[in-house]
């Protein structure tokens, strides 16, 4: 059998890992941290990837940890009036659009609902990969801890920095995007202020936005992401800087008080820089591949990094299922055919989004305003986006049994 | 590949895109006049680098006005390895 390591227990590692047992091939993962500890915030799950969370039968848990927002709205920065609203559960408009729902989900329950799934039997924890060797016909990972891992093939599930990356690139390929945000899980309650909690939506001002939207199973708190044009340039080496703690809110400074309320009420007084990773040439190097951010670290304001590290998983779990035996550079080549050229759009899409987000009141931003009315349209082409078709179309004969089929 | 042949290709891409007949699009022409937004440029951009099997840098489309700068820009990047 085919010895398969991947680096990252994330979302796309896990994902990875549950997409590949469901083929028959067993992975083991390696995760630098000691224990599995999402960070504290929340994650938009769209009909991309859940369609592929529920074949494995994960639907069912999802739903209950997750919130499906009323309506996508889009508000003013300063007077919060509605600029645009589309259904989401209204109608159940999203789901019966593209197949399946959209759900607000913290991290950290997404994370246990996919490690639960896997088990933890080939889950390495503290292992912090340190150096990669290629041997005629395996790999060998060694770890911070003195641990080895020999496998045939290696998947960098590590993020925006990752270490496999480097390796396959010989590069630092990670660019800041001159924006920064502060993030933040305030129980609804204390939201006074705020129209439509159970919405998600984008408040747009000049150079900055808030998006939020509610989580868990009965929408009991919101989660926030506020994005600011600031600093121009990144001096820190972690992602993650503390600032005063009155920064945050004096960044939204005039914005509607559901703003500002939501933003103070969280006081956690971190600013995240945006990173994102160039277009590579290259997804791999020999026996040693990526997927996710990893591949193509992009700006969350499609809200789809997690999204298509999942796409990523299962379209390299199938192929890989389905070339057994085959040379791995075609299958690796197959995959990145797949999955670049998608990948690539949202992440350019995301990057001008930012700036459009970002546009002071005037002509450019009642252009725009005119434009987020036909944002279903415009963008349904990320989201009714089907891992599985795309390797039917792409001539990969689909193994396609569901959990339950197989038994 | 001949400019020419880059020349029709994005002239393709960018009739496909903005909705516009080929024949109203010649070197000279304004992206903007064609209706390309920022968004729009994205598929153009992905479309391109398909079709012609290059990448172009995120430094560099965002400053292609006409038709012609694009066709320049592909016409003078090397092939992918």
């Amino acid at each position: 059998m085919v010895r398969i390591g991947i680096v990252g227990a994330g979302i796309g590692g896990l994902s990875l890992a549950l997409a590949l047992r469901e083929r028959g091939l067993q992975a083991d993962v390696f995760e630098q941290a000691p224990e599995l500890t999402e960070i504290g915030a929340a994650i938009g799950l769209a009909a991309n990837a859940i369609r592929e969370f529920d074949r494995l039968g994960l639907a069912g848990e999802l739903t209950a940890a997750s919130t499906i927002p009323t309506e996508l709205i889009y508000r003013h920065w300063r007077d919060g009036s509605r600029i645009a609203a589309h259904p989401v559960r209204q109608d159940d408009w999203y789901a019966r659009q593209f197949g399946a729902p959209w759900f607000g989900v913290h991290r950290a329950d997404l994370q246990k609902i996919l490690s639960a799934a896997f088990g933890a039997e080939h889950v390495h924890l503290g292992c912090r990969l340190v150096n990669i060797t290629e041997q005629a016909d395996s790999v060998v990972l060694e770890f911070a801890n003195g641990r080895t891992h020999v496998a045939d093939l290696v998947v960098g599930a590590d993020g925006v920095r990752s270490v496999v990356r480097r390796w396959i690139t010989g590069a630092d390929d990670m660019v800041y995007s001159g924006t920064s945000a502060f993030r933040g899980i305030v129980p609804t309650e204390n939201l006074p202020s705020l129209p439509d909690p159970h919405a998600i939506q984008f408040w747009m001002g000049p150079d900055a936005h808030l998006l939020h939207y509610a989580i868990g199973g009965a929408g009991e708190a919101v989660n926030f992401f506020a994005v600011v044009e600031t600093p121009s340039i990144w001096l820190h080496d972690s992602s993650v800087t503390e600032v005063a703690d009155e920064v945050p809110v004096a960044s939204f400074r005039g914005w509607h008080p559901a703003v500002t309320e939501m933003i103070d009420a969280a006081s956690s007084p971190i600013r995240w820089g945006l990173f994102t990773v160039r277009p590579l040439l290259r997804w791999y190097r020999g026996r040693v591949v990526i997927l996710g951010d990893a591949a193509h670290g992009m700006l969350p304001h499609h809200g789809q990094g997690a999204n298509t590290s999942v796409e990523d998983a299962f379209a390299l779990a199938g192929l890989l299922a389905s070339a057994r035996g085959d040379d791995l550079e075609a299958t690796f080549s197959r995959y990145q055919v797949l999955r670049r050229a998608r990948t690539r759009k949202i992440q350019r899409s995301s990057q001008v989004t930012s700036a459009l987000l970002h546009l002071p009141d005037g002509p450019a931003a009642r252009a725009r305003d005119a434009k987020v009315a036909a944002v279903p349209q415009d963008f349904g082409w990320i989201h009714e986006y089907d891992v599985q078709r795309a390797l039917e179309a792409s001539g990969v004969v689909s193994v396609g049994h569901s959990r339950n089929e197989a038994r | 590949m001949p400019q020419d042949q880059v020349l029709a290709g994005i002239t393709e891409i960018l009739g496909g895109v903005a909705g516009i007949s080929q024949a109203d699009i010649t070197p000279e022409t304004s992206l903007a006049d064609l209706g390309i937004d920022s968004l729009m440029m994205v598929e153009v951009v992905v479309a391109a680098e398909d079709r012609f099997g290059l990448l172009i840098s995120d430094d560099d489309w965002p400053r292609f006005k006409t038709v012609l700068d694009a066709t320049r820009y592909i016409d003078q990047a090397g092939e992918w390895p």
